[in-house]
């Protein structure tokens, strides 16, 4: 194990990366406030700073032979030792460039989208937040720290999703993704506490070495699907996945930067970042697997019915964030991660173009947008088509790539319903995809007038830069696929699966995904159709769908019924009788025993002196007689 | 010394403390106890003196001097207070002085 040292450059690359948007944060809060460019330049420039660390430390540790650690004694008390520091290898490195850049695009993004908004600076402060809460949670060397930056970029998700508090919903949403991600999050902590108690340990390096294999193996699997509960809560799994559509009342930069590209991939990132230890447990990956599966189906069929634009895109995160827990979880370590890395390109260019629609159409309706006249919005239209092309997983653009190495892992698996669970939802989802850009791109109805009064030319022009960035990565990710996963193997202590070869498979991929196409193409492309899909021509299953298959009411009943009507009304209870009883006893036995002693204090000054008199009688009887 | 045996001396002090303290607490009147507060002064006095006789030390003498000086300070500001306070309330009893409690 390495030990500080201050000539280090990549430790001091790491420091700067890591704490420079806590600087940036902690003096727009206190300094500039009021000082809305000033607050986005300070911002901007620590992200920019922390882009270019992240990018030198990757190219630096390109051929990395073993990952390197530094870290400090925290605390010691008996056999248990925490430390903090860092933990650089590969994934971390990767994670760290992937949040780096989003955050960078997303915040230049901002200066266009936000500008004019009260809060500006504000904003900023709490992106700077969670740009640092997430450059430390990817580079945290122990479980306990990876945890307190978890916390901490939840944080930051609420703050951002309640922006705009004044509006009602917002406010609610941001308190819903609060409770709801904090409820897996216990899970992962009890998890954590599992993880210390039997191994001693927390270092993420040492979980994932051959000493996790001297465990118990009940206690690996409890473990392991504790933590499995923290990611289902923050990657907005099954069944803790309506959080995550009612995030997107936060402003759309913020849903391009957390609830799709880089806090809800943190989830996957940590399954990833255990990958080895949990390939330890066959059940929990079995687990994993089935709630991957069954939140990719269950969203993409939400996404089928849903107007809203964001919701769609909201709905589709889910969805491949399922899908990556899948091809994580079917042994593929590479595919899941590096899915997660063309997703977070793709689907942060996706909001991005849904925030331009939103911010010129006014309005969140794909519907609205299309008669509004969103198609001649050409750069955003175009890297829409782009994204949602690498969406549908259509070669040659990244998501192809990535989405065929998590199907031939789904292939590699003895049980073949989870390769069809994967073909389905890759079905799905090019349907709903080309749903939407066919709504915008042939609007039916009267054209209405283009609401293009509020937003400057330059603010549009700030606005497209990160987008032309963003569909160019989109664009050529896809072909670094072999060196990518040369890079990810190096150093990776687990299990490395043999690539199946299924020729068939990308030929089966393509021809669902063409007739999805198809289908989406002759329901709302072709001129006379009705813009109406299969799904929903069906009362029953879209009131499913678009109800997300009562899972909100499935809640809304427990908390009713279980939570108030049976934990609250013991608490109230045990609030009223007990606590409020020991406490108004209390008073009362001080309120009597003052009226008892109120007796005495007659106000008579001759009283008094009698009483003197006979105390100083009683005193010297006692002591000289 | 032929005379008075001390504990005489020590017996009737104490008698007129306990009478100045009855005065003082018993009476309703101001002017009694404050004349209840001297008597237990000059009951402290008769002490002070027989005990100067008793060890043959002047100190005990001084003493009973500077209490008589005390008791006529006292006095004189006690009765001033007392007509004072007659002329504002026309009482002179101590329970109506109450505005305090």
């Amino acid at each position: 194990m390495t030990y500080f040292a201050a000539a280090d450059l990549t430790l001091t690359a790491a420091l700067a990366a890591t704490a420079l948007p806590l600087a940036a944060f902690a003096v727009i809060l206190l300094l500039t406030r009021g000082f809305p460019r000033v607050s986005a330049a300070l911002s901007i420039s620590a992200i920019t700073v922390a882009l270019v660390c992240a990018g030198a430390l990757l190219v630096r540790h390109w051929h990395l032979a073993a990952p390197l650690e530094y870290s400090t004694l925290w605390m010691a008390g008996g056999d248990i030792v925490v430390r903090v520091g860092f933990l650089i290898d590969p994934l971390s490195l990767l994670m760290l460039m992937i949040v780096a850049l989003i955050c960078f695009l997303v915040q230049v993004y901002s200066l266009g989208y936000m500008a004019g908004d009260p809060g500006f600076a504000r904003y900023y402060a709490f992106m700077s937040l969670f740009a640092w809460a997430m450059m430390n949670l990817t580079l945290a060397q122990t479980l306990l720290q990876l945890y307190i930056f978890w916390e901490l970029v939840g944080l930051s998700s609420y703050l951002l999703i309640g922006f705009w508090y004044e509006k009602f919903s917002a406010s609610q949403a941001g308190k819903k993704a609060f409770v709801m991600t904090r409820l897996g999050d216990v899970a992962f902590f009890i998890g954590i506490l599992i993880v210390l108690v039997n191994f001693g340990n927390l270092s993420i390096a040492e979980l994932n070495s051959a000493r996790a294999g001297f465990l118990p193996p009940a206690v690996i699997t409890v473990a392991a699907l504790l933590i499995f509960g923290g990611i289902i809560g923050k990657s907005a799994q099954f069944p803790l996945l309506t959080w995550l559509p009612d995030a997107m009342e936060g402003p759309t930069p913020v849903s391009a930067l957390l609830h799709s590209a880089t806090m809800v991939a943190a989830g996957v990132y940590l399954l990833a970042r255990l990958f080895p230890f949990f390939s330890l447990s066959p059940a929990a990956l079995q687990v994993c697997l089935t709630v991957g599966a069954v939140s990719m189906l269950l969203s993409a069929t939400m996404a089928m019915v849903s107007r809203d634009i964001k919701q769609v895109w909201a709905y589709s995160t889910i969805s491949q964030l399922g899908l990556m827990i899948m091809g994580l979880a079917a042994g593929d370590y590479v595919a899941g991660v590096f899915h997660l890395t063309t997703h977070a390109g793709f689907k942060a260019l996706l909001f991005l173009c849904a925030g331009v629609f939103i911010h010129t159409c006014g309005g969140n309706d794909m519907f609205e947008i299309g008669r509004r006249g969103g198609r001649h919005l050409k750069i955003p239209m175009i890297c829409m088509i782009v994204a949602a092309a690498a969406l549908s997983g259509i070669p040659p653009f990244s998501g192809f790539f990535s989405k065929e190495l998590i199907l031939a892992a789904l292939a590699g698996r003895p049980n073949s319903i989870w390769l069809a669970a994967g073909l389905l939802g890759a079905f799905l989802t090019t349907y709903y995809t080309f749903r939407l850009i066919f709504i915008i791109l042939f609007p039916r109805g009267e054209a209405q007038a283009h609401a293009d009064g509020h937003h400057s030319a330059a603010g549009y022009r700030v606005m497209a830069a990160p987008l032309i960035v963003l569909a160019a990565v989109t664009l050529v990710l896809g072909f670094g696929e072999h060196a990518f996963g040369r890079f990810l193997r190096q150093g990776f202590p687990g299990p490395v699966p043999v690539p199946g070869h299924h020729t068939w498979l990308p030929f089966a991929a393509l021809g669902l995904a063409a007739a999805a196409v198809g289908l989406a193409w002759f329901e709302f492309g072709r001129r006379g159709a009705a813009q109406v899909g299969f799904v929903e021509r069906v009362a029953p299953l879209r009131e499913l769908f678009s109800r997300r298959w009562y899972i909100d009411d499935v809640y809304r009943w427990l908390l009713d019924n279980v939570l108030y009507r049976v934990f609250s009304a013991l608490c109230a209870k045990n609030d009223q009788k007990v606590i409020d009883g020991a406490v108004d006893g209390l008073g009362g036995a001080m309120a009597s025993a003052g009226r008892i002693l109120a007796v005495l204090h007659t106000g008579s000054i001759q009283f008094r002196l009698l009483v003197v008199s006979v105390v100083v009688v009683l005193l010297g009887l006692y002591y000289f007689v | 010394m032929a005379g008075i045996p001390f504990g005489h001396v020590l017996a009737l002090s104490g008698i007129l403390v306990a009478l100045g303290v009855a005065c003082a607490t018993a009476r309703r009147n101001l002017i009694m106890i404050l004349l209840g507060v001297e008597i237990m002064l000059n009951g402290a006095a008769i002490a002070f003196a027989a005990a100067a006789l008793r060890w043959q030390q002047l100190e005990g003498q001084a003493f009973v001097l500077f209490i008589i000086a005390i008791a006529a300070a006292e006095v004189s500001v006690g009765l001033a207070l007392i007509v004072h306070l007659y002329h504002r309330t026309g009482s002179l009893d101590p329970e109506k002085f109450n505005t305090l409690k």
